[in-house]
């Protein structure tokens, strides 16, 4: 029987992603290095701040272990500074700048095959190391929302001004979705959207609803591509009988 | 395209205008006259994947059996009000499968203008419907509330049920975790 699941990740399973990532913890108990799948953790000797991931650090926040401490871009500044940056007039076309990505560390070369490992370089949301607290002041990272929510739910205490945050990051996802909604007027059957900078809960709110458009426009547009493309090889090859569809999903490999 | 796929099958389903252009004997029970022969230059409403069988000649020097012209609810007067507002055309009272019954027409005919229109209209009402699926007033004469969702077609339904559901998951998750219990 068919999967009845839609493609791509859903909004729950983007949040469950983002408890991957890194957040620092300043212990109240000691605990030692734990050995998990993605490597082991760093002892926890209070007070020191220790990183640890989400999952963990909600765990053990929960357990009244230890204390989470909000990563930089999430503090009442950072916050009213991307706010107004998303509210300017000027920048109502783009989104607030993501945090600088790590260097790359593979060289691209144009002779290797298409995804071959040498060549494959990670981003966003499968950067190992956390982009999303060492982000820099002024930046939201990929899981801004999810981590957000996450932290407010769970460690409202460690924040200093939990309320004013949790009204800031309403505005901030306010103000975005609707950018995000702009962006579908232009949406092209074959074109791209440029939307760099948009985060990941955002992302899986729209997935259903652009793949449908996206796909709906190009099934309309079908049939003038195919005549561009007749009218193309009629006028490279006189009288090529046209190849048959299905050439788009090629990759020159 | 997809043999099991539900959508195609009552795409194909739908009928359009078709003229005869040879004599077809024991066919006439079709135009109303049973038992004889169906005569040329008869018009005809068949289901779209006859009529696109039959249009094809079967072989160089035999003519095909008929000829096809636009279904209703691609013709001129339906294209022209789509151009002058999209918005407000119940488009299910045209076909339920409009867009889909449009790419097969394509494929068939090529008119450009029909293309352009198209696309548009589908682009316009799918902001449309993200529109309404968010929640966002925005002007909406109150009566029409119900008019326009009553008048999406098939495709249009799917987008909005997907936005709905993109919306409703995202709420369930930013509020479940408020009651979650690890």
């Amino acid at each position: 029987m068919a999967l009845p699941l839609p493609p791509g990740l859903t909004p729950a399973e983007t949040g469950f992603l983002c408890e991957t990532e890194l957040v620092t913890v300043i212990p109240r108990q000691r605990l030692e290095s734990l050995e998990l799948l993605g490597g082991p953790t760093q002892p926890l000797n209070p007070p020191f701040p220790t990183p640890l991931p989400l999952w963990l650090a909600l765990l053990l926040k929960k357990q009244r272990r230890a204390n989470i401490q909000p990563p930089a871009w999430l503090t009442l500044s950072s916050l009213r500074t991307i706010l107004d940056f998303e509210t300017d007039d000027r920048t109502a076309a783009v989104f607030s700048p993501p945090p600088a990505l790590p260097q790359p560390t593979t060289i691209p070369d144009p002779d290797l095959p298409y995804l071959s490992p040498g060549t494959v370089e990670l981003s966003t949301p499968f950067l190992k190391d956390t982009h999303t607290t060492s982000a820099q002041e002024g930046a939201l990272p990929y899981h801004w929302l999810e981590l957000a929510s996450l932290l407010l739910a769970s460690a409202a205490d460690d924040f200093p001004d939990a309320d004013a945050i949790r009204i800031l990051i309403r505005d901030l996802r306010e103000v975005r979705m609707s950018k995000l909604r702009k962006g579908f007027k232009v949406l092209e059957g074959g074109a791209g959207l440029k939307i760099n900078g948009v985060g990941g809960l955002e992302v899986a709110e729209v997935r259903g609803f652009v793949g449908g458009v996206v796909d709906g426009l190009r099934r309309l547009g079908r049939a003038r591509e195919e005549m561009r493309r007749e009218r193309e090889e009629e006028g490279g090859d006189t009288g090529g009988v046209a190849d048959e569809d299905g050439s788009e999903d090629e990759m020159g490999l | 395209m997809s043999y099991y796929s539900l959508p195609q099958i009552q795409t194909d389903a739908q009928k359009v205008p078709c003229t005869t252009l040879l004599p077809l004997p024991h066919l006439g029970h079709l135009s109303g006259n049973p038992s004889q022969t169906l005569e040329n230059n008869t018009s005809l409403s068949l289901p779209l994947w006859l009529a696109e069988m039959l249009l094809i000649a079967p072989a160089p020097n035999t003519p095909a059996a008929i000829t096809m012209d636009l279904p209703p609810p691609l013709q001129h007067r339906v294209v022209n009000a789509l151009k002058a507002n999209p918005v407000t055309l119940d488009l299910r009272a045209q076909a339920p499968h409009f867009y889909a019954l449009g790419a097969r027409m394509l494929e068939l005919f090529e008119d450009e203008d029909l293309v352009e229109v198209l696309l548009e209209t589908f682009r316009t009402r799918a902001v449309e419907i993200a529109d309404r699926a968010s929640g966002g007033v925005g002007g909406r004469a109150a009566g029409d509330e119900g008019g326009f969702l009553l008048g999406l077609e098939e495709e249009e339904k799917r987008l909005w049920e997907a936005s709905r559901e993109g919306s409703a998951s995202v709420g369930k998750w930013l509020g479940s975790e408020r009651v979650e219990d690890l």
